[in-house]
């Protein structure tokens, strides 16, 4: 059998057996396997999916390893093309204007003015795209290859041509050309299109009247002689006939910012130019928005489909927003009467007040969803980017009233900018990241790693699910009152360190210790806060509560804490209510009673009948029994409620210990 | 027709706060309302039996809820911490099938009863403002307050579904109660910040220092009374404030009442002790 070309059908999984088998004649991309431009007549470098027929010399020395290539391939998609070179390599050659002759120019047009514009435009007649590389380093070989990727979705089919060999001539039938190509030395033309230059600067060129073009120069701006090949391509193709269509670019050595932006104007620009050659210079946005998206409209009509109206109605906001000047040290409030278009998010709204009204207001800007941009909005935490302004406070009287203060728990910096290190010196102080158990791993195709219980590892997921670490920390009202309170941002997230499997024993005891100290879940006075604030709250609040039970069972419910609930929970199993003197009693004991008693703790209890008129008699009793129940004065014993024996019951079902 | 409620006093209305317990059903008559007892009903847990044992509370709660049921009544409370406890398990127990369906096995041993999820928990509050009608309310008042009067919530039953149509965050049904009421309601932004009370016994300082900015922050504002919707924070805010003065060096010497002793007071009841708080209020201070 004699092969006479090789290419790669559509299905390729990247295995790189071909690469391995025939290095000189496959070359394996991220998603494809090329044919290298080496062994091709055409130079291109693609998936030769126009059968351009391999180069004598390279069929006579690697048939066998191209058919070798083809056997090892396990999807089957390297198609090896029979036949004689001699009889091939014609048709190759054969000059484009006869495809051009197949779609009749004044039909084409006539298609493409009477129909409907992009998708037309995009699809019919010629798209081919000559992208041409010359490369001394490969810079531009990679980038040509990228371009050629990115061709794609603008309806361009890219071939990347080597300079090196490439018959110059053959790009007078051509409708779109790109040249990447860099300088070398002294202004020199890269090794690989010396030659080709040569020519092109010589009489025997073509005409290239038809050709629309874009030149890619790379260079290096500490050379005399900067992006001078490029210079040089981008002059002789004009002096040649052909039309620019967009400047060239120069890039310096960090060339990927100006060369991505190039493409995003030169690739539209190059697929606006029609089946026929035609350039269609209206359609150049639209291509663009197409693209983009900007364009396209989502699903209307009464069928769940429809997309939610953004636009609202200006409402009539009153703004009242917390300021703090550190060099005066002065704090204040500033208000601003408004009408502002209802689907305004507060962080725009904040902006629209710093651009039009006070230029010194301060808060932290960014994207919608960034977590330092966190905020206080009428009591509520919030996202000021995620928050609009018509849904973050209520209407009352035709108006909203928005009060806009800092994160509470946080020192201020200016405005509404608070200083995050104290909550960072604490999240550092709880060594938050993993440390790990050595374990078994499973065997997965990536290689061996380990694997968690779907079920556990969605919990955990679900318990560091939160929007913001800061937003977190000022949902307690403890924590602008508790000093050195690690907060719940930071005892959530060590409880999931601590919840994980894979955790070493050590680690786990340590996060045990950390919880567990009087800077831990033990200072935190209420949870209830936390569930109405946090963004998760009851994967939180949950987490949080299984802390804080974990450490009372630890300590075996001593100290006060334990004591605290543990005789709180005993006096609901002996009568169905609480008993405030047993309590009182039990966890302060001796000790705390008489604080109380020079505090004025149990002159206020004992003295309650005098504010609530309440009777005499039951206040009195605390000066004859030792100052118990929180006030005014309770009763020394509970009586049951009705059907006590149930209550027992369910206590003796559901928890022996008490 | 008096709207009839199953009454629930909350957890500190039989010892430490009988004054609510005197002052309630006054109110109550003067509003229409008629209350049953729950007399089988247990504490609300205040989350803190939850500490211990989760289900427990859940348990304990459902089987009160369940009495509720079994009367065909919905539940009352003057108690913040009593509304946003018991809502909170109802809303698990409604939302999880199994949770409902395991307490349920344990109360069908234990009690005999099952809770179905049907019943609803209400504060005082949201019944005056949503079912009642702030008119009526205004109708019954004898004694208008004629103060600058400082309503606090707290943050229990200010949660999603628990209060009503009020708002969560911002909320303002207690100012258009007092507004009814005679009285001048002041706006402060600490009316739904909590003042610690399960970690009184175990956290004090903390606790003391969270109660001072809430007083202060009435104080600030002109109030010249604070009225507590939570019996619970009451306790924190009357009884601990000279000592959370002491220990803060911020004055908060200001009269803490609880919101059935206001309505009781403004519809006529109790007058001798609405002059002891006005006197107070006038020459004492706190």
């Amino acid at each position: 059998m004699t092969i006479f070309s090789v290419y790669i059908d559509d299905g390729c999984i990247t295995c790189d057996a071909c690469e391995e088998a025939a290095p000189d004649v496959f070359e394996v991309s991220d998603d494809t396997c090329f044919i290298k431009p080496t062994v091709r007549i055409d130079g291109g470098f693609d998936r030769n999916m126009d059968q351009s027929g391999l180069k004598p010399e390279i069929i006579s020395a690697m048939s066998d390893n191209i058919l070798d290539a083809a056997e090892a391939c396990p999807v089957d998609v390297i198609m090896v093309v029979e036949g004689e070179p001699s009889e091939s390599v014609e048709p190759e050659e054969a000059p484009e204007p006869e495809t051009l002759e197949a779609v009749p120019e004044g039909a084409a047009v006539e298609d493409i003015e009477v129909g409907e514009g992009i998708e037309q435009i995009l699809t019919v007649g010629d798209r081919s795209l000559n992208i041409l590389f010359g490369s001394q380093s490969g810079n531009s070989e990679d980038l040509s290859a990228k371009l050629a990727k990115q061709a794609k979705g603008y309806g361009l089919e890219g071939t990347v041509h080597d300079m090196d060999g490439f018959d110059f001539n053959s790009l007078s039938g051509k409708k779109r050309v790109l040249i990447v190509c860099s300088t070398w030395g002294e202004g020199e033309m890269p090794d690989n299109a010396e030659e080709l230059w040569q020519f092109a600067s010589s009489d025997a060129a073509a005409r290239l009247d038809g050709v629309h073009f874009s030149i890619c120069a790379l260079g290096d701006t500490s050379y005399e002689f900067y992006c001078e090949s490029g210079k040089d391509w981008d002059r002789r193709l004009e002096q040649l006939g052909a039309t620019r269509l967009v400047d060239r670019v120069d890039c310096d050595v960090d060339y990927d910012s100006p060369a991505a932006a190039w493409a995003l104007e030169a690739l539209p620009t190059l697929a606006a130019v029609d089946g026929t050659g035609k350039f269609r210079e209206d359609m150049v946005e639209p291509i663009k928005a197409h693209i983009s998206g900007d364009g396209s409209r989502g699903a209307e009509g009464e069928d769940g489909f429809t997309l939610p109206t953004v636009l609202a109605d200006s409402i009539q906001a009153e703004i009242t927003i917390f300021r703090y000047d550190p060099v005066a040290a002065c704090t204040g409030k500033d208000t601003w009467m408004c009408a502002l278009p209802g689907h305004l998010s507060v962080l725009e709204a904040l902006r629209t007040l710093k651009d039009s009204q006070d230029g010194s207001l301060t808060f932290r800007d960014g994207a919608c969803d960034d977590p330092n941009t966190a905020i206080s909005v009428n009591g509520r935490l919030v996202m000021p980017g995620l928050s609009r302004l018509d849904s973050v406070a209520p209407t009352r009287d035709g108006a909203v009233r928005i009060r806009i203060e800092p994160l509470p728990g946080f020192d201020v910096v200016r405005d509404l900018v608070i200083d995050p290190w104290s909550l960072e010196r604490k999240r550092e102080s709880s060594k938050p990241w993993m440390v790990a158990a050595t374990r078994e791993g499973a065997s997965t195709p990536q290689g061996p790693i380990g694997t968690m219980d779907p079920a556990a590892a969605s919990h955990l997921h679900s318990v560091t699910d939160y929007q913001s670490q800061a937003l977190l920390h000022a949902s307690s009202d403890a924590v602008p009152h508790a000093n050195g309170y690690l907060g719940p941002a930071v005892l959530v997230s060590a409880w999931a360190r601590r919840s994980d499997p894979r955790i070493s024993p050590l680690r786990r005891s340590e996060i045990d210790e950390l919880i567990g100290s009087s800077n831990g879940i033990k200072a935190e006075t209420d949870l209830a806060p936390i569930r109405r604030q946090a963004s998760n709250a009851q994967a939180i609040s949950d987490s949080l509560l299984e802390a804080k039970n974990a450490t009372l069972t630890r300590d075996a419910y001593n100290g006060r804490h334990g004591k605290h609930v543990w005789w709180y929970t005993w006096t609901i199993k002996s009568s169905g209510r609480v008993n405030d003197t047993v309590i009182y009693r039990q966890v302060l004991g001796p000790a705390g009673l008489l604080g109380n008693l020079f505090s004025g703790v149990t002159a206020r209890m004992v003295f309650g009948f005098t504010r609530t008129g309440g009777n005499m008699f039951n206040g009195m009793l605390g000066m004859v029994a030792p100052p118990a129940g929180i006030g005014k004065m309770p009763q020394q014993f509970n009586s049951s409620v009705e059907n006590h024996h149930e209550v027992v019951a369910i206590f003796n079902e559901l928890d022996g210990r008490f | 027709m008096a709207l009839k409620y199953a009454y629930h006093p909350g957890n500190v209305a039989h010892s430490s706060a009988p004054e609510v317990a005197d002052t309630m059903p006054p109110a109550a008559r003067s509003l229409g309302i008629e209350l049953i007892p729950l007399d089988g009903a247990t504490s609300c847990g205040a989350g803190i039996i939850r500490q211990a044992n989760d289900i427990l509370q859940v348990t304990l709660n459902a089987r009160t809820m369940a009495l509720a049921e079994s009367m065909s009544l919905d539940i009352i409370t003057p108690c913040a911490a009593t509304a946003g406890n018991l809502h909170e398990d109802l809303i698990r127990l409604r939302n999880d099938p199994l949770l409902l369906a395991k307490t349920n096995d344990v109360l069908r041993r234990t009690t005999g009863l099952t809770l179905e999820g049907t019943v609803s928990v209400h504060h005082l509050l949201h019944v005056m403002v949503d079912e009642i009608g702030l008119d009526k309310v205004e109708a019954n008042v004898r004694n208008p307050m004629r103060s600058r009067i400082a309503g606090y919530y707290g943050p229990n039953m200010q949660q999603e579904g628990a209060c009503g149509d009020d708002d969560v965050y911002d909320p303002n049904y207690f100012e258009q109660l007092i507004e009814a009421l005679g009285g001048t309601p002041v706006e402060w932004e600490s009316r739904t910040q909590s003042v610690g009370v399960p970690g009184l016994f175990s956290e004090e300082p903390t606790v003391l220092r969270q109660a001072a900015a809430v007083i202060s922050d009435a104080k600030s504002e002109g109030a010249d009374i604070i009225v507590s919707a939570c019996t619970l924070s009451h306790a924190v805010l009357d009884v601990y404030q000279g000592k959370a003065s002491r220990a803060t060096g911020i004055s908060t010497n200001l009269p803490v009442i609880h919101l059935t002793e206001l309505l009781s007071f403004a519809f006529g009841h109790h007058n001798s002790r609405l002059a002891q708080l006005r006197t107070r209020m006038a020459v004492i201070g706190d």
